[in-house]
């Protein structure tokens, strides 16, 4: 039986079992899962802003995307993830409100969030698969591992698999 | 920019609990006034919490929600939020358009009803603004208003990331109103959610730093 953790916001989840990983509610936040499906390793993190340099301190490494990246592939590859065999998936990252004449700053978080996520996987070569990125809806997550399978559920619009 | 963490003490959150309440006092008699109703008004918390808690702590994250949000930028950068559960919503944009839409095309009653809602949010959320103007004297110009209908969790992110820039802890301000004498029960609170920075700008400014 597939165990369901809730990974909440800044968390940073790794699993070697079959698991469902859930994320309810993102907004501007993003839903990073990382996985190597030959050794069957998985981990997801809930990324809430682009870059930690504009913090003092990085209690969480899952909140920022520069620290949740290396962090959670340095967790899948202590399970026994080969870089080489890592994809990813990501979903989040809306704007819920749209202020004229604001486009940019804090209530864009969300577009920054993904292209900063994005940046990252790059960086360490990890290549995007699947993405339900940006908009203007919330969005609530689950990865089946092992189908690796993202559900994506927004209200109104039902739920899709990507 | 490198923020410094949020750390209060007790006299500077209950200068901030205060600016809530006037604040709140007034965004209550506009929503009396423009719906000629008696409107209640519970005393505002103003409470310190953990980013990571904002999610949870005001219902479930998957919670279908309506939000209104009204930006200002000036001496003192905020946005505010008022949220109400999406079926009192309803309830308050048909009291509000005080006539049967029920009639009509599906896709105009969504705009008649949005129209109403960011309109009363508009008027609420302004009255809120103009107490902290009135009280620190500071030009506070407001955006138009954004309507959003949403999951809790998804509107709650933009309050978390935005106090999670500066750190781990935020302050919220949260102030319910509720209008009285009416069937359906009508509730929605009033979220106050600084700039990174600016909340210290407010404190000085009312002599509490």
């Amino acid at each position: 039986m597939a165990q369901t953790i809730h990974v909440g916001m800044a968390d940073l989840v790794a699993v070697k079992h079959p698991s469902v990983l859930v994320t309810l509610g993102l907004g501007s936040c993003i839903g990073l899962v990382i996985f190597d499906p030959k050794n069957k390793v998985a981990g997801m993190a809930h990324i809430m802003l682009p870059d930690s340099r504009e913090s003092k301190s990085v209690p969480k490494p899952g909140k920022f995307a520069d620290t949740a990246v290396p962090k959670l592939l340095q967790e899948l590859l202590s399970l026994g993830a080969l870089p080489t065999n890592l994809q990813a998936k990501i979903a989040g990252g809306a704007q819920m409100f749209s202020v004229p004449g604001k486009e940019s700053g804090l209530l864009a978080v969300g577009a920054r969030n993904i292209e900063a996520t994005k940046k990252w996987l790059e960086q360490h070569r990890i290549p995007l698969i699947a993405e339900d990125t940006g908009g203007n809806k919330g969005r609530s997550i689950e990865f089946a591992v092992p189908q690796w399978t993202l559900t994506v559920k927004v209200l109104g619009t039902g739920t899709k698999e990507i | 920019m490198e923020w410094e963490e949020l750390e209060l003490s007790t006299l500077q959150l209950d200068a901030i609990r205060e600016v809530g309440n006037i604040g709140a006092g007034n965004a209550a008699t506009a929503l009396s006034q423009l719906l000629g109703r008696a409107v209640d008004m519970e005393v505002p918390v103003a409470d310190l919490v953990s980013i990571y808690d904002i999610p949870f702590r005001y219902g479930s994250p998957e919670s279908q929600v309506c939000a209104v949000l009204i930006r200002a930028e000036g001496d003192f950068s905020c946005n505010l939020i008022f949220v109400m559960e999406e079926g009192e919503a309803q309830g308050l944009a048909d009291l509000l358009l005080s006539m049967d839409i029920s009639g009509m095309d599906p896709d105009v009653q969504i705009q008649m009803r949005d129209s109403a809602l960011s309109e009363v949010g508009n008027i609420i959320l302004g009255a809120f603004l103009n107490a902290i103007s009135m009280m620190t004297g500071y030009v506070l110009p407001a955006s138009v208003p954004s309507v959003a209908h949403d999951m809790l969790g998804a509107i709650m992110d933009v309050v978390a990331s935005i106090f999670g820039v500066m750190g781990e802890t935020a302050v919220i301000v949260k102030t319910t109103l509720q209008v009285m004498d009416v069937q359906q029960e009508i509730r929605g609170n009033v979220i106050m959610v600084p700039d990174p920075g600016a909340l210290a700008v407010l404190l000085k400014k009312l002599g509490v730093c």
